[in-house]
């Protein structure tokens, strides 16, 4: 008997038997939907992670002080001259009260050279970032995070408008878009020159960060700029250094690592559920196989080989499970689809999640379907005949 | 005239020790081709025993059962099934047929086992099915069909092999007795075209329909006497 045939006689058995087959499917439908659910909640949670960390682009160095006063103006002049740079842009950053008209809170600060919006890109929801002020003395200008705004009760109509930071008046000539930012919310950005004024004390530096001329040659930078800064900061032998350079590639992998930890454990968890499918198909199946044991006998009597009996019941195992294992995947891509809208990260069908959450549903269907497809074609033909 | 069931010697037993049951006790028979024969008995008797070996779906304890040429002493489950989609065509009491399955199917399911292609099974069931006047039906499932059109399409499945032998088991029993004749008029036909069929049952009119009739008892053969023809 062709396996056609089987896998219609199958279907038409599943159908005949709608209520029965839908329970048995239960099992699988969730099952399959909690783990197409839960590892694209693993992804697209670390994935929008991953895609803001790559915003901040592969050619990017970034390298932070471990003391306030590690990094200084003089360094940069320094890593400038290095061989394969592109830019440098430098930043400090403090800590202090903005107050509106309507109302106050604590923000971090952030002072940043003219460089910094070619380097980090930021996006504007309003308005626009700092303009190049290198030749003006005192540029109260600021920009702000979207949540800083709502926190200070300001609106889009708020530009050009003035806020105090700390108790010097600075005029507001955009706000970020958080939702793409990483790192930006609760943050204002107000020109280097400036912040070296009011939030933080010259030459020091909190972060600097450098652009490569080529993907390629960040491994070799990076060596550089660590002898570079370890000479100039006296760093000598076995003393740890004052500083920490940070790519993105390192982040990425961070990020990656813990996506694949996320969906590993949650997709295990979602894979019991599978297992306890597949055995709700298994009890099924027995109970099938038991109500049907004359049927086994005239198929026996009038020439079906043992083989085609265990193929027979083998095949409508597997088309339980994966008939649910379809369903599942249905039903858990709409359910990702809305708990990614929830939470605000990119939705996207993951081929390989389906393919593998049909093939893991098939692999039950068979794990679970043997042992009743064994026991039918086992049945000897003379007694299976004579059941009652 | 080739022989299509030999049986020499046959013994089948039930059962251990104490409490054996000896079903046949040292049976020996020929049905030629083209026989149309009734093994008569009571129950108990052992037609059913003779029945299940007659139809290859058990072997003897002792002795030479022969089914279109093949010991099946000699022959293991898989041999033994492909005898049986091969040599016999069953026709049983409560027709057995398949459930959830269309006439056409059912006819062609014996074809679908021995592997040939849907298409053509299903075009030799549809000529089974014209042949005995039920082609009409053949979308019908057996819970669509009375008890006579159920006999028809099983013993379409039957035919649909061109087996060495057509076995019945109280192929009427389970029919009123009109259409029970209608059924055994129908053998006859067959017969006429030189069909060989083998009939178990009890009731002696509807053996009275054979050419030969084989009489069993406590599982010993006590007569067996032909048609003058």
């Amino acid at each position: 008997m062709n396996i056609l045939i089987a896998a219609r006689l199958a279907f038409s058995r599943i159908i005949a038997t709608k209520t029965r087959s839908g329970l048995t499917m239960l099992g699988i439908i969730i099952g399959v939907m909690s783990l197409i659910a839960l590892v694209s909640v693993a992804q697209g949670a670390t994935s929008g992670i991953q895609d803001q960390f790559k915003g901040l682009g592969a050619r990017n160095l970034n390298i932070t002080g471990t003391t306030n006063q590690s990094l200084t103006t003089d360094d940069v002049k320094e890593i400038e001259k290095l061989s394969g740079i592109e830019i440098v842009t430098e930043t400090v950053s403090g800590r202090v009260t903005l107050s509106s008209n309507e109302a106050s809170t604590k923000a971090q600060i952030i002072g940043v050279d003219q460089n910094y919006k070619t380097v980090v890109d930021p996006d504007i929801f309003v308005g626009s970032f700092l303009p190049d002020v290198t030749n003006a003395s005192d540029a109260r200008l600021i920009v702000l995070s979207t949540t800083l705004a709502t926190d200070l009760k300001l609106d889009a109509y708020s530009i050009g408008s003035s806020i105090a930071v700390g108790s010097t008046e600075f005029t507001i000539v955009g706000i970020l878009d958080d939702a793409d930012g990483f790192g930006t919310r609760g943050t204002a950005y107000i020109p280097l020159e400036t912040a070296f004024k009011y939030v933080a004390v010259p030459p020091y530096l909190s972060s600097i960060t450098v652009q490569t001329t080529s993907e390629e040659i960040v491994p070799e930078v990076t060596t550089n700029l660590t002898a570079l800064l370890k000479a100039r900061h006296n760093i000598t032998g076995e003393r740890e250094a004052d500083f920490v350079i940070t790519d993105a590639s390192q982040l990425l992998d961070a990020i990656g690592t813990v996506q694949q930890f996320l969906s590993l454990l949650l997709g295990g968890i979602a894979s019991i559920s599978l297992v306890v499918g597949g055995i709700g198909i298994m009890n099924i199946m027995l109970v099938s196989v038991r109500e049907r044991t004359r049927e086994i006998g005239i198929r026996r009597a009038i020439g079906a080989q043992q083989s085609q009996i265990l193929t027979q019941f083998l095949i409508e195992a597997i088309v339980l499970s994966l008939v649910g294992g379809i369903i599942g995947v249905i039903i858990g891509e709409v359910v990702a689809y809305f708990l990614a809208q929830l939470g605000q990260w990119n939705f996207a069908l993951s081929p390989t999640m389906i393919l593998a959450s049909l093939g893991f549903s098939m692999f039950v269907g068979v794990v679970f379907g043997v042992w009743p497809a064994r026991t039918a074609s086992k049945l000897k033909p003379v007694e299976a005949l004579r059941f009652e | 005239m080739s022989t299509v069931v030999e049986m020499l010697n046959v013994t089948k037993t039930f059962g251990e020790g104490s409490s054996i049951v000896k079903a046949l006790d040292g049976v020996d028979i020929r049905i030629e081709k083209g026989e149309f024969v009734a093994i008569v008995g009571a129950s108990g008797s052992g037609k059913s025993t003779m029945m299940n070996l007659i139809g290859c779906l058990d072997r003897p304890t002792a002795g030479l059962v022969k089914v279109a040429g093949e010991d099946l002493s000699e022959l293991n489950d898989k041999k033994l099934t492909s005898l049986r989609n091969l040599a016999i065509g069953f026709v049983f009491q409560s027709f057995f047929l398949l459930p959830k399955t269309d006439a056409l199917d059912n006819v062609a399911t014996p074809l679908f086992y021995r592997g040939v292609p849907a298409k053509e099974a299903r075009k030799k069931a549809m000529e089974m099915l014209t042949k005995l006047g039920m082609a009409d039906r053949h979308t019908h499932q057996s819970t669509q069909l009375s008890g006579g059109q159920q006999q028809r399409v099983a013993i379409a499945r039957a035919l649909v092999t061109e087996p060495s032998l057509i076995l019945a088991d109280e192929p009427t029993g389970a029919l009123d007795s009109n259409t029970g004749k209608q059924v055994m008029d129908l053998f006859e036909g067959l017969n006429r075209e030189g069909i060989t069929i083998v009939l178990i049952t009890h009731d002696l009119d509807i053996a009275k329909r054979a050419k030969r009739r084989i009489t069993l008892k406590d599982g010993k053969i006590i007569n067996d006497e032909r048609d003058v023809a």
